[in-house]
């Protein structure tokens, strides 16, 4: 028997890599060698493009759909492509029986997936993004990548780094990592986990149950116009291509393909002997001869298309009558936290400049961390409960060890949700994320009664000044009009554990102008003066 | 009267003798014969960074007098911010060039320079122009980022600082040489040679919190003194330091001064602040602490000086 070339799974793989690869790179990148354009292959995304408001994305995903099917979940996508990795690996060294050709069809779980993508969607629509920031491919993908896989390359690094020291060859860097969070492991395991499971147990059972854009293809792909099918004249009901559909999605002995399932990764069209199977110019409208297609009644391919639609429909109609119920919840809590953040209660995380506020922020951060791999200052980091179960994964600004550059808006134009809008370099210098606020008591000039001065010394706007204090002491004095909030003073502060200056968030984020210019005055001097 | 005639006569002919061995000493190894004793302190004025930094050297008698053949070599200038040359918040990169140059020309083996840095070291590197500079004069530019390039030494002349952790490329050095730049600082309220050690150890926080002003005097107390220290006030920051804001508040006063003498190199370099901001001595505490040190002098008048109009 000989094998006819497979171009189209040939075309897919060489896709996958050349998205895979540089998204992978971009998430481990933890010393920004690469250029900051790579970003524009998370803005394909399909979560950060409906976040983030990208309609020309949507609309070119929307065509791509109705073309050829989920080609996005084989290629685009490197959560999808990851599980076909983890998929090759476990594969290997495996008679194919439990190898590459263990899986069978299987029913589809319509009422769950519909509903919990509806659910998430609708929720994250009204400002409830929890749901989605669990279930987002592409995020969990990011957290695999900057909380595992990244720590890894680094330890490597710092190895060769040391090695190469030895030898006075300095291209390497050792790189402490400090924005390795508890909440980023355990997200970054949990997905790994997730990923690991499902794909061994039942190949794309995520991308078919849990995720929320693999339903939302689902419903166009089965209108697509080239899809994969049978050609029941020639079909033997071998059972080879269900063998080898990673979607569980064909049956062999009823000869269908459930497209909405398909992820286009065309194994199973060179597994067919009889070239029954194929990728055919096929659309939904074309109706199939009746002799050619017996109706069914037990299992119809087409009930379960016009049940999922009304599926969908129905909850999402549900779930839209039940908003306003669980807005005004939300509401409620929303406004009883900020409330406390305002009061002063309990100060809230600085959101990264750009981000406008923190409701806006959390309601468009999906936690995918590319912020956290990109900041050049390791500022950002995941957050796990510490402001509450609404802000779990999202990044704040944490000067414990490190402050926010003056010149850098790095996060701002990596940001795929547009959750952290661009910024020009001016635009970050008038951005106030929050205001520092000084207690004297703690200060070390008061409690020590000597020279300190660490947190004017690093603010670049001198929001933070030094004014005479006690003989030749100065203390310092904080001009908030100035003060963006960068937290130079607080990352410097040598008291310790509560500093004596600290960062108070902008609830949402307020602009100041830049510090005046000053007049350049010529000075000349002729004398050494000693 | 009589007695302090007598010290002084004693003092300068002590300096003058062992600044004639230096003096023959470079004699030999330059065959050439040094027309007047070195100074201790050489201060330069009206030249460009490096033109100035070569008249120094000169009249200390070249730079054969500190670095031998083979030897490894660390220039530490202060390379704080993430700021462009012009504005005066890092030490001159022109000087820093001509320096490492002149160090391998004497034969060093290697010149590493390195500085613990306060913005993101990469940016200070690139920004401050030291990083090209280096690299362009055939010098070892070596990151200061991380702990794991310090070790741990003791200072046990240090009053509130008993020991530091230390950059590794200063403790494998056999000479070194400490290139600030003459600024203003909030802190310290004036940064020179003394502030710069600042840049050689890893944990800053602690002297913020141990009494500054006499820590920076302990760090100074660390054996392996400075071969040289060289200030760099071609451009001066005199406000808003240590970062600076603006051009505004740089002024272009084109000076040098280089000595080994630590507390008379700030003392003098204060001097030459004054000129543009009043500063009192007294408010930099690091100055008069280094004294009590002894680690120099804060009398001008007991070291000899050679002022030198380019």
């Amino acid at each position: 028997m000989k094998r006819r070339a497979n171009y189209l799974k040939g075309l897919r793989v060489l896709l996958a890599i050349l998205f895979f690869i540089p998204i992978l790179l971009f998430f481990i990148d933890f010393d920004s060698k690469l250029p900051d354009s790579f970003h524009s292959l998370l803005h394909l995304q399909i979560i950060p493009a409906i976040l983030g408001l990208s309609f020309g994305i949507l609309a070119f995903q929307l065509v791509l759909v109705l073309l050829f099917g989920r080609i996005y979940c084989s290629t685009v996508c490197p959560a999808g492509v990851f599980q076909d990795i983890i998929n090759r690996l476990f594969c290997i060294g495996k008679k194919k029986r439990k190898g590459s050709m263990r899986f069978k069809y299987s029913k589809p779980f319509n009422l769950f997936r519909y509903l919990l993508a509806s659910v998430t969607l609708l929720l994250a629509i009204v400002g409830f993004t929890e749901l989605l920031v669990w279930l987002d491919p592409y995020s969990n993908f990011g957290r695999m990548a900057t909380n595992l896989f990244r720590p890894v390359v680094v330890w490597g690094n710092n190895m060769i780094a040391t090695i190469l020291m030895g030898m006075d060859n300095y291209t390497l860097h050792h790189v402490t990592l400090k924005t390795i969070t508890a909440a980023g492991l355990i997200a970054g395991g949990l997905a790994l986990l997730t990923f690991v499971v499902m794909t061994v147990l039942r190949g794309r059972f995520f991308c078919n149950t849990l995720c929320p854009v693999g339903a939302i293809l689902s419903l166009i792909s089965k209108y697509a116009l080239f899809r994969i099918s049978f050609n029941k004249s020639v079909c033997n009901s071998c059972g080879n291509c269900e063998r080898t559909c990673k979607a569980e999605a064909i049956d062999s002995k009823q000869m269908t393909v459930d497209t909405s399932r398909c992820v286009d990764c065309f194994n199973c069209t060179s597994s067919c002997v009889k070239e029954s199977l194929k990728y055919r110019f096929n659309p939904v409208f074309k109706k199939e001869k009746p002799e050619e297609a017996p109706l069914l009644p037990s299992s119809s391919n087409l009930s379960y298309e016009v049940n999922s639609r009304r599926l969908f429909l129905a909850t999402g109609a549900t779930v839209a009558i039940t908003l306003p119920v669980v807005s005004v919840l939300a509401k409620k809590t929303q406004t009883e936290a900020d409330a406390k953040e305002e009061t002063g209660e309990r100060w809230g995380p600085v959101t990264p400049p750009g981000s406008i506020g923190l409701k806006r922020f959390k309601d468009k951060c999906t936690g995918c961390h590319i912020c956290v791999v990109k900041c050049p200052t390791q500022v950002l980091r995941p957050a796990g409960l510490e402001y509450g179960l609404g802000y779990m994964l999202r990044p704040y600004v944490s000067y414990k060890s490190s402050y926010c550059n003056y010149e850098c808006t790095i996060c701002s134009d990596v940001c795929p949700n547009h959750a952290i809008m661009p910024l020009t370099a001016e635009q970050k210098k008038t951005t106030q994320v929050g205001i520092a606020t000084f207690v004297i008591d703690r200060c070390i000039v008061y409690t020590e009664g000597t020279d300190c001065g660490a947190c004017s010394e690093h603010c670049p706007t001198q929001a933070v000044h030094m004014i005479p204090y006690e003989g030749t002491l100065t203390i310092p004095k904080i001009e908030p009009e100035l003060c963006i909030g960068c937290g130079g003073c607080e990352s410097i502060c040598p008291v310790n554990p509560l500093r004596a200056i600290r960062i108070k968030a902008n609830v949402t984020h307020q602009f100041v102008e830049l510090p005046p210019e000053e007049e350049v005055k010529d000075v000349v001097i002729d004398d050494f003066g000693f | 009267m009589k007695r302090r005639d007598f010290l002084k006569t004693s003092v300068v002919a002590g300096a003058a003798l062992s600044l004639n061995f230096d003096g023959l000493q470079a004699a030999l190894s330059s065959n050439t014969i040094a027309v007047e004793a070195a100074p201790e302190l050489v201060a330069v004025m009206g030249g460009e960074p490096q033109v100035m930094l070569s008249k120094a050297l000169e009249t200390l008698g070249g730079i054969g007098n500190y670095v031998k053949k083979g030897q490894k070599v660390v220039v530490k200038p202060n390379i704080g911010w993430d700021r462009a040359p012009d504005l005066a918040g890092n030490t001159n990169p022109e000087l820093i060039k001509a320096l490492v140059k002149g160090c391998l020309d004497a034969g060093a083996s290697k010149v590493t320079v390195f500085d613990n840095t306060c913005d993101n070291w990469q940016k200070c590197y690139q920004s401050s122009g030291i990083a090209d500079a280096v690299k362009t004069a055939g010098g070892l530019i070596v990151p200061a980022n991380d702990e794991k390039y310090y070790k741990e030494v003791a200072l046990p002349k240090g009053v509130k600082l008993k020991s530091a952790k230390i950059h590794e490329a200063l403790l494998e050095a056999d000479v070194w040489f400490n290139v600030p730049v003459l600024k203003n600082h909030g802190g310290a309220k004036l940064s020179c040679a003394m502030k710069n050690y600042m840049g050689i150890v890893w944990d800053r926080r602690f002297f913020h919190s141990n009494n500054l002003q006499q820590c920076i005097a302990d760090i100074c107390t660390w054996d392996k003194k400075p071969a040289l220290n060289i200030v760099d006030a071609y451009r001066m920051m005199h406000q808003n330091g240590p970062q600076g804001k603006s051009a505004a508040d740089v002024a272009t006063i084109k000076s040098l001064i280089a000595s080994t003498n630590i507390v008379a190199v700030d003392t003098a370099a204060l001097g030459l602040f004054n000129q543009v901001k009043k500063l009192d001595i007294n408010a930099v505490g690091h100055i008069g602490l280094g004294e009590r040190l002894k680690l120099g002098t804060t009398d001008l008048d007991k070291v000899t000086i050679k002022r030198i109009k380019v």
